[in-house]
């Protein structure tokens, strides 16, 4: 069996994840809780309070202790696999294995929420309402939650490098006919970045935002009011 | 020939992104609209506007995949 590209970097962003993990755990046990934050402890800081504000808002307390950790970790997990396309690694997100297994999760915290906060009587009528005709509809809407939230991060990901790929290659081709220096991708230095800042940072942190604000929704509105 | 129908083909399902285009347009003059109404409540409307967009984003996205998969899979 042949092992695909994204595969090394899935490894590459997880060691990535790993090595910022034992880091801002050494910088905590350093850190005294009298003193003002600063650097790392600072975002960390300001990352928990975002995750924490977002589902304070969607859901309750219990479930905010709850999920917080998941949501933070995913967020940080996506937002560096959207970016990974800077060091010109494949992006992990642009595999479509990796979102729809993302997407499953959110998927089937959905459902045991739904269990959990309704019982398994009322779960299961979840299934027939407002009225028992529209059980193939509200079926059709479950996977087509899974469909959109995966296809969104996927297509939006795999599109930006897709036209970076097709950038790439037509600029080459056009500083290819000045005759001495054409040999050297000179135009690509010079119109590349702008659009990486595009494509990369800007829709990357964009549809990290999209993914984990429909995610906190959804599971907000299986709730109880 | 064929390539050039797979090209066509391909073109016709991006075009899913004109009228996707529109409505996510109206998406933000609302939401502009409201915040002008409205400046205090502009936290709740720009998370919205953005769940707003991403959603009616889904369509076009669709189409992009189809063209996508017309390439690569029927062209290759």
């Amino acid at each position: 069996m042949e092992l695909q590209n994204t595969v090394f970097s899935i490894l590459a962003v997880s060691a990535i994840i790993i090595v910022l993990i034992l880091l801002v755990n050494r910088s905590l046990r350093k850190f005294d809780p009298l003193s003002e934050p600063k650097g790392l402890v600072l975002l960390m800081i300001m990352l928990i309070r975002f995750v924490e504000g977002m589902l304070k808002d969607e859901t309750n307390e219990k479930i905010t202790e709850e999920l917080g950790p998941y949501i933070g970790v995913t967020m940080i997990y996506i937002f560096l696999s959207n970016i990974s396309g800077l060091l010109s690694i494949e992006p992990p997100t642009a595999n479509f294995s990796v979102t729809l297994s993302l997407a499953a999760i959110t998927c089937i915290l959905i459902e045991v929420y739904s269990w959990k906060y309704r019982g398994f009587k009322g779960y299961l009528k979840s299934y027939f309402e407002p009225i028992a005709v529209l059980f193939p509809i509200n079926l059709i809407s479950k996977v087509s939650t899974l469909a959109s939230l995966s296809l969104r991060l996927f297509g939006n990901i795999v599109s930006g490098s897709i036209l970076m790929m097709v950038i790439y290659a037509m600029l080459a081709s056009v500083s290819g006919l000045i005759p001495v220096i054409g040999n050297f991708n000179f135009l690509g230095v010079i119109v590349a970045p702008a659009l990486h800042f595009y494509f990369d940072l800007f829709a990357g942190l964009m549809q990290t935002y999209i993914f984990i604000t429909l995610s906190i929704t959804f599971i907000g509105k299986e709730l109880p009011d | 020939m064929e390539k050039g129908l797979i090209a066509i083909a391909a073109a016709l399902s991006v075009m899913t992104g004109m009228v996707t285009g529109i409505g996510e347009a109206r998406v933000a003059q609302q939401a502009v609209e409201s915040i002008g109404k409205n400046p205090d409540a502009a936290d709740q409307i720009r998370s919205m506007a953005i769940i707003g967009a991403a959603i009616s984003e889904t369509c076009a996205i669709y189409g992009l995949l189809i063209a996508f998969l017309i390439i690569f899979v029927l062209g290759a």
